[in-house]
């Protein structure tokens, strides 16, 4: 109908043709060499990003002027479901960074992310990366995912408040409670805890029970479907767990505590210690500089006889990945062996230390502590070690399968406030990891 | 019936595509990522099966019947008084209706930080005076209220500012008449300006129903369904499975009952609106 007409077909055609030609030039733009795109999942605040551009980009670019790094940061509440919808629909970044292993495993069973294998040889990756750590990026003998952030649950405390009561942090279950005693009888809060800004904050306390009580061999055991997760030994982790709250350890308002109100109760001396993961470590520092006290850094203690000390559950916060669509790989490669390298570690570190804490073999107390606080230093260096050694944990973020994780998060509550019992919950949690084990969903496990 | 196409575009591409395409998600596995595989009604025999649908389910229809009552009455005694009184109308229009336009997370925030927090919110000042209240966010008993309150609070200004355009309509010469004959408030409201804009007030409490099916982004900032699921409404339950657990196939059957609900308040409307045509 609109072509029959005169002007009207002449502007059809001319159209069509502006259209074509258009197509072509961008098409031919996109061979050539082109900026490579990552898409930051965390979200940041303008300091933060601030950091990234100065710290991962500006360096990267100098170096690769024909193939520049451009960096998107993403809310932190939905940044990842934003790259995974964008990565399936066969589009997204060049470099894919997911919050973690279980999120990273779905991507590549369906075939969106490109084998690292060439890249880990061409850089060396493999001895620059702590081994157990790689290997939780690890699927059917390719490695498709390279560990971004290497946290662990470690015991904050104020040590001020520890000075000045002549205590030590606890390294065994008996301990522990003593110390808990003597500070419900001062009014003081055990463990500064609460999850009202961050509700999965509940499963680093199941994962605190489960590796330092139940322990890491048992775990590994129950992640491979050898012993389920209804075993005595992990009935009585959850149970002490259960303890802990109706006791009072952590506090009254464990529901409406955001982590700055957490990191200012402990800060404060109304809480002596916390239980959290290394990744806080800039939230605690920020508020002990508010109220001038002391924060101290130990490693959680042994629940039980049988589980050493110190133990550190491994976690990989974050993951990086190629996209398979990717137009330039090779660039992408490039950038993560800038990732990997010492140059940029040192940078951030000084910076922004607790969120990236990259797996790096190099790390070494005495260079780290040019660029941070000897107390994460030396927290961190023990942590690489402890790995190093092959004394390390699980934690649930890094190596439990979807559904299991977010039941584990939920049905704790109801653990909690008395709602089921724990075998209840345990049976659940068997129930569902099963099923997810039998449709190939648990992420890979770091052998022991 | 050219100038219909793009409206039909639209409505065929945005709406009724992806609608059939969650129904037919509804009777399939899939992770959202691998190839979907046909389960027929296992994905109903799921959520049938998981007790936090039913209780998902009895907070819907707790929140319906909350919003079918309060705000409904606030508004229509706003909006009459909007109607009665002269002076100030623009003002108080504008400050009941402020509510409405401020962003959900904002407001969300607001509430949970500044308002019921224990530490740093009214909540945390009243204990300093030496009353002692808990937050009413972290007790599951309370938990599904204090979220309602929260939208309650956002809410009415929308439905005060409705009636009010609607109460504008009553030709002002029954309300004269009314006074003279010496009706009070009451009477007032019962005998010529309720019924006057019935059609109004059915409008809203359909619209109502459908959307307390459908409330999401309230709960999902406030509380995230819990604490222990007390306050899982069937969104985020069906949010949950689709991005947390990576179950697709149940989270568009949980959509599905959801849409069910909507529809038979649709129906009814449909209904009551042919009766009053008749």
């Amino acid at each position: 109908m609109l072509l029959s007409k005169g002007p009207q077909s002449m502007f059809a055609a001319s159209f069509g043709a502006v259209t074509a030609a258009l197509t072509l030039a961008m098409q031919s733009l996109a061979m050539a060499d082109g900026p490579i795109t990552l898409w930051y999942q965390r979200g940041g605040n303008p300091e933060q990003q601030r950091i990234l551009q100065k710290d991962l980009v500006a360096p990267f670019n100098a170096a690769h002027p024909t193939t520049p790094l451009i960096l998107d940061v993403r809310s932190g509440s939905n940044g990842d479901k934003q790259i995974r919808m964008a990565v399936i629909s066969g589009k997204g970044p060049d470099i894919v960074m997911t919050p973690g292993p279980s999120t990273t495993l779905a991507l590549v069973q369906a075939g969106h992310l490109l084998p690292l294998d060439d890249y880990i040889k061409k850089y060396n990756l493999d001895k620059r990366i702590l081994a157990p750590v790689l290997k939780t990026g690890e699927y059917k003998g390719h490695n498709y995912a390279l560990p971004r952030t290497f946290e662990t649950m470690v015991l904050y405390y104020n040590k001020t408040l520890f000075d000045k009561n002549g205590w030590t942090p606890p390294k065994s279950i008996a301990e522990l409670n003593a110390l808990a005693e003597a500070m419900q009888a001062r009014n003081i809060t055990p463990f500064s805890v609460g999850n009202a800004d961050w509700r999965a904050a509940n499963e680093w306390h199941v994962s605190v029970v489960l590796n330092h009580y139940a322990g890491p061999e048992n775990i590994y055991k129950a992640l491979k479907g050898e012993i389920p997760w209804t075993d005595p030994v992990f009935v009585q982790a959850i149970d002490l767990l259960k303890n802990w709250y109706q006791k009072g350890w952590f506090g009254k308002n464990y529901f409406s505590l955001t982590s700055d109100q957490e990191a200012l109760l402990l800060a404060k001396g109304e809480a002596g210690m916390a239980p959290n993961g290394t990744f806080s470590f800039d939230n605690m520092v920020a508020a002990f500089k508010q109220t001038g006290q002391e924060l101290g850094v130990a490693a959680l203690p042994s629940l039980r006889d049988g589980v050493p000390y110190p133990t550190y559950a491994i976690g990989t916060g974050s993951t990086m990945s190629i996209n398979k669509h990717s137009a330039d790989p090779d660039s992408a490669g490039a950038f993560l062996d800038y990732l990997y390298s010492d140059a940029f570690y040192d940078l951030i570190s000084a910076d922004w230390p607790g969120d990236w804490n990259l797996p790096l073999t190099s790390i070494d107390e005495a260079k780290l502590a040019k660029n941070v606080s000897p107390l994460f230093a030396a927290t961190v260096t023990s942590f690489s070690k402890a790995v190093a050694q092959g004394n390390f944990g699980y934690t649930t973020w890094t190596f439990w399968p979807p559904a299991t994780e977010d039941y584990l998060i939920h049905g704790i509550e109801q653990v909690w406030l008395g709602q089921i019992s724990t075998d209840d919950y345990l049976n659940k949690m068997q129930e569902t990891f099963a099923k997810e084990m039998s449709d190939g969903k648990v992420p890979p496990l770091a052998a022991r | 019936m050219p100038f219909l196409m793009p409206a039909l575009a639209i409505n065929i591409v945005i709406i009724l595509i992806p609608a059939l395409l969650t129904i037919a998600m509804a009777f399939v596995e899939w992770d959202g990522v691998s190839i979907p595989t046909f389960v027929g009604l296992d994905n109903f025999y799921t959520i049938f099966g998981d007790p936090v649908f039913f209780w998902a389910l009895l907070n819907n229809i707790k929140w319906t019947l909350i919003f079918l009552t309060i705000p409904i009455a606030i508004g229509l005694v706003a909006g009459s008084l909007l109607l009665l009184v002269r002076r100030g109308r623009t003002f108080f229009q504008t400050v009941y209706f402020l509510p409405v336009i401020i962003a959900t997370v904002v407001i969300a925030r607001i509430w949970q930080g500044m308002i019921y927090n224990p530490e740093s919110g009214l909540v945390g000042w009243l204990k300093l005076y030496g009353l002692v209240l808990s937050d009413p966010l972290a007790l599951p008993p309370s938990a599904l209220y204090a979220v309602a309150s929260v939208d309650l609070w956002h809410w009415w200004g929308f439905l005060a500012v409705v009636f009010f355009a609607a109460l504008r309509q009553v030709d002002v010469t029954q309300i004269d008449a009314a006074m003279l004959d010496g009706a009070n408030y009451l009477q007032l409201m019962r005998y010529v300006l309720l019924p006057a804009i019935r059609p109004t007030i059915i409008l809203m409490m359909i619209m109502t129903v459908i959307w307390s099916f459908l409330v999401f982004d309230f709960v999902y900032v406030l509380t995230q369904g819990g604490p222990a699921y007390s306050s899982e409404v069937l969104s985020t339950l069906s949010y949950r499975y689709a991005f947390y657990d990576f179950k697709i196939g149940p989270a568009a059957a949980v959509a599905l009952v959801v849409s069910f609900f909507g529809l038979i308040a649709t129906v009814f409307y449909v209904r009551i609106q042919q009766r009053e045509d008749d």
